[in-house]
């Protein structure tokens, strides 16, 4: 009996309390597994904010990478000698209906010390001048526009000629070239300074083509600016130094592209500030210099304030 | 003049300089004159006419008289065509960006002779297409905006 009692009894009882078992522990498990998997949900949340946060930080960070490496190539411009570098932000291009010129604007003005025809070069050569001020901020003429001529001179040949911009996204023209000179395509053309904006010696476009149409008497050169227009940010504006004569005359403070003077470090100028030489008297370096006093019979006249 | 449509003459004025930015050589101001005109006091359009001209002649590159003449011919044409048309008709706001169109042509081309500069022809020809094709439709936004302000007596 006892024997069937086991066979029966106990066999029923384990089939009657086996599914439960087993239904029980699947109930469990699958509460402990949904319970998990909220858990899991809800760190993945946590851990989407947190991959988010730091693709946003990522991103601010490359931007920041790429302003440091364009401020550092702003510092490899060399302010030559007599001349001082401050760096300006490009606030934005061409503006309104009346804004016919090719024009940027930046987030300097004459509280900055600037002048109307203070030169604008970027790290690979000059880029304008300053057309229009107002206490903080500065339209520039860029050399692309067709109403922009310099005197330049070519870097290899030293052939002088006159170069004009003909328009954005357009090459520029070279004019007065006499025929018999010497030009090489590829060669670069710096400024002569003979208009006396510009400091000797900076670079202002490449020649891309020379050569001769019809009966003129000087050749066709073509040249390709040296900055593209739509992607400038950041800019170098170049100030005549009060110690122009004394730095002058004391070799080694500083050249320009072109010349083989040696230069003073650039990682010592910063970008915002304004940057001078250093000064015999002691003046904390730094600091704005007292606006330059040309010398009695060197001044030079201004164009009008509204021509270019 | 309330609270809100200061607020949103200010903004009007915040996002035509924006605008003005993305897209040189259009005036996105000028169909802001014409609704202040329409729907405010005179002095609230002399006020606010004065101060966007100033705007249009310090970021502009042309000599100062040419923001002047813009405004000033623009103001002529609406009092010249609002005897004709219904002040308020979209036809006659698109009549007048064709006008701008022209106006920025001619003005451009006039102010180039006079201070001895050379404008490319092309990009000014683009520039009064874009005007004349701009104006009605700003136009048409803002005055919708505008008369769905709060205390506006023909807000909808």
């Amino acid at each position: 009996m006892d024997a069937l009692a086991s066979y029966t009894g106990l066999e029923f009882a384990k089939w009657v309390l086996a599914p439960g078992k087993w239904a029980a522990s699947r109930v469990s498990s699958f509460w402990d597994r949904y319970v998990y998997f909220v858990g899991v949900r809800e760190e993945n949340d946590s851990l989407r904010a947190s991959l988010a946060e730091a693709t946003q930080e990522l991103v601010l960070l490359r931007e920041k990478a790429a302003e440091a490496e364009r401020l550092a190539r702003i510092l490899t411009i060399r302010p030559p000698v007599g001349w001082s570098r401050q760096g300006a932000r490009v606030v934005s291009h061409r503006l309104g209906p009346n804004a016919s010129l090719e024009t940027v604007l930046l987030d300097k003005g004459v509280l900055d010390g600037l002048e109307v025809n203070t030169p604008v070069t970027g790290p690979d050569g000059v880029i304008g001048r300053i057309l229009r001020l107002s206490p903080t901020a500065a339209t520039v003429l860029l050399v692309t526009d067709p109403n922009s001529r310099i005197p330049v001179t070519s870097q290899k040949n030293r052939t002088q000629g006159i170069i004009k911009g003909e328009g954005a996204n357009r090459e520029m023209v070279v004019q007065y070239v006499a025929l018999g000179a010497p030009l090489e395509e590829g060669e670069l053309l710096v400024t002569s300074g003979l208009e006396e904006i510009f400091p000797k010696g900076l670079p202002v476009a490449r020649v891309t083509e020379v050569g001769r149409k019809g009966p003129s008497l000087f050749q066709t050169v073509y040249a390709e600016p040296l900055f593209d227009a739509r992607r400038l940010e950041e800019v170098a504006l170049l100030a005549r130094n009060p110690q122009e004569g004394r730095a002058q005359a004391e070799p080694g403070q500083g050249g320009v592209a072109g010349q083989k003077e040696p230069v003073a470090d650039p990682i010592s100028h910063s970008p915002s500030t304004k940057v001078v030489p250093p000064d015999p008297s002691g003046r904390a370096p730094g600091l704005e210099p007292p606006r330059p006093a040309p010398a009695p019979g060197t001044e030079r006249k201004k164009p009008p304030r509204s021509g270019p | 003049m309330n609270a809100f449509a200061i607020a949103f003459w200010s903004m009007f004025t915040l996002a035509g300089v924006w605008l003005q930015g993305i897209i040189p050589g259009v005036d996105f101001l000028a169909p802001g004159l014409i609704l202040c005109l329409q729907e405010e006091k005179w002095t609230v359009s002399a006020w606010l006419g004065l101060a966007w001209l100033f705007i249009q002649e310090g970021t502009g590159s042309l000599a100062f008289g040419t923001g002047l003449l813009w405004y000033g011919a623009l103001v002529g044409l609406y009092y010249f065509g609002h005897w004709l048309f219904e002040a308020k008709n979209f036809l006659f706001m698109f009549i007048l960006g064709i006008c701008l169109g022209v106006l920025h042509l001619v003005l451009s081309h006039v102010m180039a002779v006079l201070q001895d500069w050379t404008l490319p022809a092309d990009r000014i020809l683009v520039e009064g297409l874009l005007q004349a094709l701009i104006f009605p439709v700003e136009w048409g936004l803002v005055y919708l905006i505008y008369n769905h302000l709060p205390e506006n007596p023909h807000a909808v």
